[in-house]
C-alpha cells in the first residue's frame, strides 16, 4: 500500500529528471529569443516608423511652423474634399490594374513561347530579362526621350506604318496609356520568368494523358497547364501589384503626375505634397492611404491565390 | 655712380639706369602688395578641409568650377562639385536640407526657395560671416552687390513668416536673370515676321510660321508642373495684365489668382501657348527650351536672358542669330514686366565645415571671380556693379555676335523686379499654378480652374 502511495506521489510531484528538462527549457527559450532578438528589434523598427507616419498624418508638420499640432483625422478630411485626391486613387488603381492585367497576359505569352524547343524562344529567353535589371528612373528617362512628340523614335516608328503624330506622356488623353506601356515594357518579363518556371514544373505524364483521351493543343493549355499555372500567376500578381500600386520611378521620372493631373498617382501626390510643397503631414496622410489600398488589394489577391492553390491541389 | 658701376661690371650706363628703375618698382610693387595682404584673411586656415557645392547643371556652376583649381591652390581646401538636373536639384536640395544631412555644405538657391527653407531654420544667416574680419577679405565688398539683390536676399523671418526690406542675409548673389523674349533672326527674316509684343500678337506670328513651316516650333516656354515654369514667362506676363500672386484684402493676405485681370491673363496666355508652344509643353523645361532655339528648332522663345546670350556666344552652332526683345505685355497696358531670379549661393545650417564653406562662397561671389566668369561667356549678367562698369565685361557683351544683348538688358532692368510676394509657402501655391496651367492648357475652363487653384491655394494658407 505505501509502495502503492509512494508510487502515486512520484506520479503526481515532478520527477528531478523532469524539473531539470523545464529549466533546461527555459533557458533553451532564452536562446531562442536571443536568436530571433535582431529580427524582433528590426521588425519593431520598420513598426515604429510605420506608427511614427501615421502619428505625422494626424498633425499639421510643416516647414516654417514653429509649432507642430496633433489636428486628428483633419488631413484626411480635406484630401477625401478634393476632386484631385479621388483622381489620383482613380488613377492608382487604373495604372496599377491595368498594367498587372496586361503583363500577366503578355508573360503567359511569352513564358509559354519560352517552354517551346523553337531556337528563336530560347536565344530570347536570357535577352527578354534586360528590361528588369535596368533602374527605373533610366527607364523612364529613356522612354521620355524615345516619346517626344517631335523628336522620339516612338513616332518616328508610328510614321513608317503611316500612323500619324501620337502625344504619348504629353497629353493626358494618352499619357496613362504611354506609362502602363512603359511599365508593361519593364515588367512583363518578371511575369514570363515566374510562369515559365510553373510551366517547367508540370510533369509531362499530365499532358501525355490528356493526348492519350484525345484533348488538343488549345485544350491541354486551358484544362491542364493554366490551372495548374494559375498560383505561380497569381503569386507574381501579388508581388506585382504590391509594386504598381507603390510605384512611383517610372511615373515622376517621366510625367511628374501631369499632364493637369492625370498620371498623379498617391506615391506621386504624396511625395509633390511633402518634399515639393513642404506640407508633411498631409503628404503622409496621402501614404497611408496609398498604404491602405495597397494592403487591401494584397489581401484580395492572397486570398484568390490561396482558393486557386487549394483547388489545384 | 651708375657710370661707374657699370663701367666696372662692363654695361652701358643707359642698362644700369633701366635695371635700377626696374628694381625700384619691383620693391614698390611688392610693398603695395604686402599692403594689400595686411587687409586681407588668412585664406589658408581651414587647409585641409573638404567641402560639397551641390548645384543646378547650369553653365554659372561651369563658369565656377572652372576656376575651383584656383580656390583650392589659395585655401587648400578641396571642394567636390555635386551637380544635377533642374527638378531633380530642387527636389534633392529639400530633402538633403529638410532632414539635417550635413553632407552638402554650400548650395545654390534662388530667392524663392529660400524664402521656404529659410523659416525651418535649414540656412545658415550669413551676417556672421560677412561681419567677421577674420573671415571676410576687406577688398570683398559686399555693398557692390546691386542693392536690389541684396535687398531681395535679406529678410527676417517672423512669426514663421518672411519679412522683407531688413533683416538677416540668407544667400550671396553669384548672377541674376530676368525674363525676355529671344528670338531666331534668321526664322523671323525668313518668314517676314515681326517680333510680337502681346500675347495675342504672338498667336498669330505664330499661327503664320506654323503655316509656313510646320516643322518649326514657334515659341518654346516652360510647361512643366513645377514652378519654374511659373516664375519665368507666366509671371512676367500675368504682371503687365495686373496680376498679383498674393494681395492684401480686407487686412488679410489672399490669393490674386481669380481676379477678373487673372481670367484676362489666362485665356490669352493659353490661347498662346496652344497655338505656339510645343506638343511636349507639359514636359519641357529650360533644358529643352535652350535646346530648341539652339538647334533652330524653336524660333522664340520666353525665358532666362542668359539663354540666348550662352547660344550666341562665337563658335556655337547659333551664334549671331538669336536677338533679344522684352517679354510680352498686356494689350492695354503700356509697359512689359520682367521677373528677376537671382542665382545665389548659401549655406547649410547643418554643414559642419561652416568656415570653409564660408570660404568657398566668399570666393566664389568675388569681383575676380565673376569677372573672370561673365567674360568667359558663362556668367553672365554678374550681379556686382564693379563688373558691369569693367572694360573687358562690356567690350565682350558688346561682341556683335550678341546683337542687342546689353540694350536690351539695360532696358528690361529698369522694369525687372521680383514679381512673387514674399511668404513661406511659395512652392506649394506656385506648384499648384503650374498644374492648373497644364490643365487649362489641356482644355479646362479657365474661370473653373482658376477658382479650384484658388480654394487650394487659400487651404494651404
Amino acid at each position: 500500500m505505501i509502495a502503492t502511495l509512494q508510487s502515486s506521489t512520484s506520479q503526481l510531484a515532478p520527477s528531478k529528471h523532469e524539473a531539470a528538462r523545464g529549466i533546461e527549457e527555459a533557458r533553451l527559450d532564452w536562446r531562442s529569443i536571443a536568436a530571433i532578438a535582431p529580427a524582433i528589434i528590426i521588425l519593431l523598427g520598420f513598426l515604429f516608423l510605420f506608427f511614427y507616419g501615421v502619428f505625422q498624418s494626424l498633425t499639421d508638420l510643416k516647414f516654417g511652423r514653429p509649432l507642430v499640432r496633433f489636428i486628428g483625422l483633419d488631413n484626411y478630411a480635406a484630401l477625401i474634399k478634393t476632386a484631385d485626391f479621388w483622381n489620383s486613387v482613380r488613377a492608382t488603381v487604373v495604372y496599377a490594374g491595368s498594367a498587372v492585367f496586361v503583363q500577366a497576359a503578355l508573360g503567359l505569352a511569352l513564358a509559354k513561347l519560352f517552354a517551346t524547343e523553337v531556337f528563336l524562344a530560347r536565344l530570347m529567353r536570357p535577352v527578354i530579362l534586360l528590361p528588369l535589371v535596368l533602374p527605373p528612373m533610366s527607364v523612364a528617362l529613356m522612354w521620355t526621350t524615345m516619346m517626344d512628340p517631335q523628336s522620339g523614335i516612338m513616332n518616328y516608328l508610328l510614321s513608317l506604318a503611316g500612323i500619324s503624330r501620337f502625344a504619348w506622356i504629353s497629353d493626358p488623353a494618352t499619357a496613362m496609356f504611354s506609362l502602363v506601356l512603359i511599365d508593361v515594357w519593364t515588367y512583363t518579363p518578371f511575369f514570363a520568368l515566374i510562369i515559365f518556371a510553373g510551366l517547367q514544373g508540370i510533369n509531362d505524364e499530365i499532358r501525355e494523358a490528356a493526348r492519350v483521351n484525345g484533348a488538343k493543343g488549345w485544350a491541354i493549355f486551358l484544362h491542364i497547364e493554366l490551372p495548374l499555372i494559375a498560383p505561380y500567376i497569381l503569386i507574381a500578381a501579388v508581388f506585382r501589384l504590391i509594386e504598381s500600386l507603390n510605384q512611383f520611378d517610372i511615373i515622376f521620372g517621366t510625367t511628374q503626375g501631369g499632364p493637369g493631373n492625370s498620371t498623379a498617382v498617391l506615391s506621386v501626390r504624396a511625395y509633390i505634397t511633402a518634399f515639393q510643397n513642404l506640407a508633411f503631414g498631409r503628404g503622409a496622410a496621402v501614404m497611408v492611404v496609398n498604404w491602405m489600398i495597397v494592403l487591401v488589394g494584397t489581401f484580395a489577391m492572397v486570398k484568390l491565390w490561396r482558393f486557386v492553390r487549394q483547388r489545384v491541389s | 655712380m651708375p657710370r661707374k658701376l657699370a663701367a666696372g661690371c662692363g654695361h652701358s650706363a643707359d642698362f644700369v639706369r633701366k635695371a635700377l628703375i626696374c628694381c625700384t618698382l619691383l620693391v614698390a610693387s611688392a610693398m603695395t602688395s604686402t599692403h594689400a595682404k595686411a587687409d586681407d584673411i588668412n585664406w589658408r586656415q581651414f587647409e585641409g578641409a573638404s567641402i560639397v557645392w551641390a548645384y543646378d547643371i547650369h553653365p554659372y556652376a561651369d563658369a565656377v568650377a572652372a576656376q575651383l583649381p584656383e580656390f583650392e591652390k589659395l585655401t587648400g581646401i578641396k571642394v567636390t562639385p555635386e551637380l544635377y538636373p533642374d527638378d531633380a536639384y530642387w527636389n534633392k536640395l529639400t530633402i538633403q536640407l529638410s532632414t539635417k544631412s550635413p553632407s552638402w555644405d554650400v548650395v545654390g538657391t534662388g530667392i524663392q526657395p529660400a524664402w521656404d527653407l529659410a523659416p525651418g531654420q535649414l540656412l545658415e544667416p550669413l551676417d556672421r560671416y560677412l561681419n567677421d574680419p577674420k573671415l571676410t577679405a576687406a577688398g570683398y565688398d559686399y555693398k557692390d552687390f546691386f542693392p536690389a539683390l541684396r535687398d531681395a536676399l535679406t529678410w527676417k523671418v517672423k512669426e514663421g513668416q518672411i519679412e522683407p526690406g531688413s533683416g538677416q542675409v540668407w544667400a550671396i548673389p553669384h548672377g541674376f536673370e530676368n525674363i525676355q523674349l529671344f528670338y531666331r533672326k534668321d526664322i523671323l527674316d525668313k518668314y517676314g515676321l515681326k517680333v510680337p509684343t502681346t500675347p495675342p500678337e504672338m498667336s498669330a506670328a505664330c499661327e503664320k510660321l506654323k503655316a509656313a513651316d510646320g516643322a518649326i516650333t514657334p515659341l518654346g516656354v516652360r510647361g512643366v508642373r513645377f514652378w519654374s515654369s511659373i516664375h519665368t514667362a507666366a509671371i512676367s506676363i500675368a504682371k503687365s495684365y495686373g496680376v498679383h500672386d498674393f494681395l492684401i484684402k480686407d487686412g488679410k493676405l489672399e490669393t490674386g489668382l481669380e481676379s477678373p485681370e487673372s481670367i484676362a491673363f489666362h485665356k490669352d496666355y493659353v490661347d498662346m501657348i496652344r497655338k505656339c508652344a510645343a506638343p511636349s509643353f507639359a514636359n519641357d523645361n529650360w533644358y529643352q527650351v535652350v535646346d530648341g532655339i539652339n538647334s533652330g528648332r524653336t524660333a522664340m522663345a520666353i525665358d532666362s536672358n542668359m539663354f540666348g546670350f550662352w547660344n550666341d556666344v562665337a563658335g556655337k552652332p547659333a551664334s549671331g542669330k538669336i536677338a533679344f526683345a522684352p517679354s510680352l505685355r498686356a494689350p492695354n497696358s503700356k509697359n512689359f514686366e520682367s521677373n528677376i531670379w537671382i542665382w545665389s549661393l548659401a549655406m547649410n545650417a547643418s554643414s559642419q565645415k561652416k568656415g570653409a564653406a564660408w570660404l568657398f562662397i566668399q570666393w566664389a561671389t568675388s569681383k575676380q571671380v565673376e569677372l573672370n566668369g561673365a567674360v568667359a561667356g558663362k556668367l553672365v549678367n554678374p550681379p556686382r556693379a564693379s563688373t558691369w562698369a569693367d572694360k573687358a565685361w562690356l567690350e565682350y557683351a558688346a561682341k556683335p555676335e550678341f546683337n542687342n544683348f546689353v540694350d536690351t538688358f539695360k532696358s528690361v532692368q529698369e522694369r525687372a523686379a521680383l514679381a512673387f510676394t514674399p511668404r513661406v509657402g511659395f512652392a506649394e501655391a506656385m506648384n499648384a499654378w503650374a498644374v492648373a496651367m497644364q490643365k487649362m492648357v489641356n482644355g479646362a475652363d479657365v474661370k473653373t480652374t482658376l477658382a479650384d487653384l484658388a480654394s487650394e491655394i487659400r487651404s494651404s494658407m
